[in-house]
């Protein structure tokens, strides 16, 4: 999530009203204040609007859900002369470039440091960590045009920013901080993207880093921006967003051309929608003209044509609108949420439960009137309590995550009965008798079942305990089951039993092997059973 | 009604005719020891029926070496008898008793020493020591002297003197129950009619239990039970399914962009399994590159079938309700699950790597955003929270989007789950017309706050006491 920083005086200019009014409506239109400061909020907003990660996006919208100014609000692009070339060889390294001059700025400390967090939320939201784009912002006045967006030899050396040496391209993936972050996206292509001046003086070695040459200073009055990447409409959205938060903080945008094309125009897209259909969407009974002002109210430029229809002008900030719902939610928002008629629908439905939660609740049923007290173990676990301790094989069909966060939780579990043990584990200070039970899934081959477990341990706790217990459980459940000698090197020979279900064993009892006993730490004999619920007459099939 | 034991009546009938006794005597009477007499006498004490009186006496017997003293005189009379008005030191410092005498006289202030020559002191003498040697006595500091110094000994006897009070005697006076007192009745005195004449032993009914744990579900399952129980009657049909899915339901149907960071190995527990993509997928597909046949743009870029067939350890039960959607395009569906759903997440406090969701799905011709927040107003009013409120919000397979808040007092409001309208870009491609109504929430939160737990995965890994103490009626005091 992006917290964006909104320093209250500059936020007022810009808004044109007072902060109180301000922070109270600002939820409203999607977003989470998570702290108050004597000069300045913090507030969250939503990944699908990276326009409002800056205070000039965030005053745009206020101003016009506040009813200061609504409608499209127009942008002026002219060429600013400047051109690109883009070499096709980055064609499968890094293909695309967006840029734009960026006139007339006035940076004091507060707005670098803003216009530097909107382009790392960017870097976050839009550019996936700087591999889908990255951006770049430069003083043009220390470089000279015409650019070149090249791929270059790795061996090219500049100075970056920060540092005062000459660095090769190499070297800095190795030493420099951003270098090491960034190098994953990059480092595998045999030449590495640059972007020079005709002086061939480097500007940015994107997505990593810039040069020092072009470092932007409270004395810059003219901007470059760059932005590089792989996807075009995530580019495109991030030249948008900082050229339009810039116009706003008063600057001139210009165009520039690459490969024959002026970019950006900072032009709006166009959608025609239907009233009808926003209307039952959301359940309230709007006119097209109701419609058309709750969308200027939010920014879009908004017509009516005819009596069903919305013409609607999309500002080129506004990432977020894919589909005709998308501005239906903005009119939801305009409406106001608190507003709208919240009645359950009138359909008439009969509630059902699973059967297989049917069948878990009578399994606690059992158990608990057996004296048995229940405990939800995690499913996550790993090999060591599942196997190892318990003396057995690895089951087929365990599933192992691929990055599991630590060494305790490495497979998903295929049995209860070793959790259990965990459990009375944990709990040796407490009072005896303890007789725990767990019901819950158990994932073989990708395949989730089912299983029930319990364990009883006291001085006497013995085999005949585990055979009453598991035989109260499985008649209750109705599962007609015969007995085999087991040889499962969890519990001692002798003194263990197979439980044998329409001619498939679906689980075990007995008196737990002492060596397993070491190896949970336990003193008192354990009397234990689990089986599969799936024996239970009636379990559906997934 | 005094309670009485057996034997607290019997020393009372004693009592009544003797007045006032000592202990060995009453536990004559009663055939018993004078120390069990002592011990019924005070627990009746405690009830207002007799005294007891302690009396501690003290008798003086010799040591051994007082025993010789008693017969020959305190080793300075001795001594003292030797010589006449003076006599010279080194002249007593022969006899044997001079050790031991000559120190005491000096102390005494019976004899003087002079240029070698002791005198006797006019008129003193040790006749006060040797009275207190013949006749000790307790107060008597020449009779304490004489026990420190080892010649007498002294020994304690305690008597006890049981008086019956007017209260006892008002209470023997009309009668006392003097049958044996029976503890447990037998089945045999049960049928045989035996228990009619028997005295059963009155308990003290006051004193506090022993423990005792009763088998019972655990509260958080209890919670879980709760909301199933309230879906169910408001018409919902409930869903169960797998825990490893394919990205492509956990993610691709929801419209999740291939390369959402939410669907990153850091964010997701991904397996090394695949599965087949089910037929129709094309449709997913083209959903994520153009926006099939609908008004969307799609997300453009590419989309691959590898990254679709990766199983994952779900991510939230959403991928539940899209397949049973994919299975039941009929109107009306109302469906809802809760299970487990898994996140990577660094574990602590107030996160946990797994934990329970629920949701709920409502599909019908005409259902409505307003619709959604009836059915939310309805259900966490059942859950107890009077006051919902809801605010925009953003979750990538709904449009419009929501978050619930609830007031909870003291608290403030909380906010309590996510909900939305399924985009057209999830329903569109598996061949629903009709707008699907989803919501969220997370079950855990509700039961930290209910139990008033600190640490989330006490639910998972329980202390044995805290389950076993946690009552299974939760007072539910506005939905916590």
């Amino acid at each position: 999530m992006a917290v964006i920083t909104l320093p209250y005086k500059y936020l007022e200019r810009l808004t044109r009203t007072d902060k109180k009014t301000i922070l109270d409506k600002i939820a409203l239109i999607g977003s989470d204040v998570e702290r108050t400061e004597e000069d300045h909020a913090d507030v969250e907003f939503f990944p699908d609007r990276p326009d409002l990660f800056s205070p000039e996006g965030v005053a745009r919208a206020m101003r016009g859900y506040l009813g200061i100014e609504t409608g499209l609000p127009s942008y002026p692009v002219k060429p600013s002369g400047i051109s690109f070339t883009i070499d096709p060889k980055l064609a499968d390294i890094r293909p695309v470039l967006g840029a734009a001059v960026i006139r007339g700025v006035s940076f004091d400390d507060e707005s670098i440091q803003s216009i530097m967090s909107l382009q790392e939320s960017l870097h976050w939201a839009v550019g996936r960590g700087r591999s889908k784009v990255a951006i770049g912002i430069h003083d043009l006045d220390a470089v000279r045009p015409p650019f070149r967006y090249i791929a270059s030899p790795r061996s090219r050396a500049f100075v970056p920013l920060d540092y005062t040496e000459w660095m090769t391209m190499e070297e800095i993936l190795e030493k420099h901080p951003k270098g090491r972050d960034y190098a994953k996206i990059i480092k595998d292509f045999p030449l590495f993207p640059l972007i020079i001046d005709s002086n061939d003086h480097v500007l940015s070695f994107p997505p990593i880093i810039n040069g020092e040459l072009t470092r932007v200073t409270i004395d810059t009055k003219n901007i470059l921006l760059d932005t590089t990447g792989t996807d075009k409409r995530a580019v495109g959205v991030a030249v948008n967003i900082i050229c339009t938060a810039m116009a706003e903080a008063g600057a001139i945008i210009e165009s520039v051309e690459i490969g024959g094309v002026q970019t950006p125009t900072l032009a709006p897209a166009e959608r025609t929608v239907s009233v009808k259909e926003c209307s039952r969407l959301l359940g309230v009974s709007l006119t097209a003209p109701q419609m058309a002002e709750l969308l200027r109210k939010m920014r879009f430029g908004a017509e009516p044509a005819g009596s069903d229809k919305v013409k609607v002008q999309v500002p080129c900030y506004r990432a977020d609108i894919m589909h005709d719902w998308d501005l239906f939610e903005d009119v939801a928002i305009a409406y106001g949420y608190d507003k709208l008629e919240s009645q359950p629908p009138k359909t008439f439905t009969v509630g059902k439960p699973h059967p297989v939660q049917v069948n878990a609740a009578l399994a606690r049923e059992a158990f608990t009137g057996l004296g048995y007290l229940e405990v939800m173990p995690f499913t996550l676990t790993n090999e060591d309590v599942l196997y190892k301790r318990m003396q057995r094989p690895e089951t087929k069909g365990v599933l192992h995550v691929m990055h599991p966060i630590s060494i305790e939780n490495t497979v998903v579990r295929t049995e209860l009965l070793p959790l259990l043990l965990e459990f009375l584990t944990l709990n040796r200070h407490r009072e005896l008798p303890q007789r725990l039970f767990t019901v819950g899934d158990v994932v073989l081959d990708c395949l989730t079942h089912l299983q029930a477990a319990g364990v009883s341990t006291h001085l006497d706790a013995d085999f005949s305990e585990a055979y009453a217990s598991a035989d109260a459980v499985l008649h209750e459940l109705s599962i007609v089951y015969t007995v085999r000698e087991s040889n499962d090197p969890a519990f001692i020979d002798g003194r263990r039993g197979d439980i044998i279900a329409g001619g498939k064993t679906i689980g075990v009892f007995g008196e737990i092997h002492p060596a397993v006993l070491n190896a949970f730490e336990l003193e008192h004999p354990v009397a234990a059973f689990e089986f599969d619920l799936r024996a239970v007459p009636g379990y559906p099939a997934l | 009604m005094v309670e009485l034991t057996q034997n607290e009546k019997r020393l009372l009938v004693v009592l009544e005719k003797e007045r006032k006794a000592d202990a060995p005597h009453l536990a004559r009477l009663l055939e018993t020891t004078p120390e069990a007499v002592v011990q019924w006498a005070h627990l009746t004490q405690d009830k207002g029926l007799v005294t007891v009186e302690r009396i501690v006496e003290k008798k003086f017997s010799y040591t051994d070496e007082g025993k010789e003293y008693s017969q020959n005189g305190l080793p300075e009379t001795q001594l003292f008898n030797v010589f006449g008005e003076s006599a010279k030191f080194s002249d007593l410092q022969k006899n044997n008793t001079f050790k031991i005498g000559f120190g005491q006289l000096k102390k005494k202030g019976v004899v003087n020493v002079k240029d070698g020559i002791v005198f006797k002191v006019s008129g003193a003498s040790t006749e006060a020591d040797e009275a207190a040697l013949r006749n000790p006595s307790a107060d008597d500091p020449k009779t304490k002297e004489l026990i420190r110094r080892g010649i007498l000994q002294v020994s304690e006897t305690v008597r006890y003197i049981i008086a019956i009070t007017p209260e006892g005697t008002a209470l023997a006076k009309k009668g006392l129950d003097l049958r044996e007192e029976t503890g447990i009745l037998t089945r045999e005195q049960i049928i045989s009619g035996e228990w009619k004449n028997l005295n059963l032993r009155r308990y003290n009914v006051t004193k506090l239990p022993k423990k005792a744990y009763p088998g019972k579900v655990h509260p958080y399952q209890r919670i879980i039970a709760e909301m199933r129980e309230i879906l169910l009657e408001m018409g919902f049909e409930e869903l169960y399914g797998d825990i490893v899915q394919q990205c492509f339901w956990n993610f691709d149907a929801l419209f999740q962009p291939q390369d959402h960071p939410a669907r990153e190995m850091q964010d997701t527990f991904y397996l090394k399994e695949t599965l087949p993509l089910p037929p129709g997928y094309e449709k997913v597909k083209a959903m994520h590159i153009s926006g099939g046949e609908t008004s969307s743009t799609g997300w453009g870029g590419i989309w691959k079938e590898e990254k679709a067939e990766q199983c994952v350890l779900r991510t939230h039960t959403t991928c539940l309700s899209i397949q049973h959607l994919a299975h039941n395009k009929n109107p009306p569906v109302k469906a809802f699950a809760v299970g487990r759903v898994y996140r990577r997440e660094t574990i602590d406090t107030t996160h946990l790597a797994e934990f329970e969701q629920l949701e709920g799905i409502v599909m019908d011709e005409n259902v409505s955003f307003g619709n959604l927040l009836g059915i939310l107003r309805e259900f966490y009013n059942r859950m107890g929270f009077e006051s919902v409120r809801f605010k925009p919000s953003y979750y990538p397979y709904t449009e419009p989007s929501l978050d619930a808040e609830v007031y909870i007092e003291d608290i403030g409001w909380i906010e309590m789950g996510g909900a939305g309208v399924f985009r057209e870009e999830v329903t569109a491609p598996i061949g629903i017309n009709y707008p699907v109504l989803a919501w969220g929430l997370g079950v855990s939160r509700i039961a930290m706050l209910r139990l008033g737990l600190k640490d989330l995965r006490l639910l998972h890994k329980s202390d044995v006491a805290f389950l076993r103490e946690t009552p299974s009626l939760q007072k539910a005091k506005g939905g916590i």
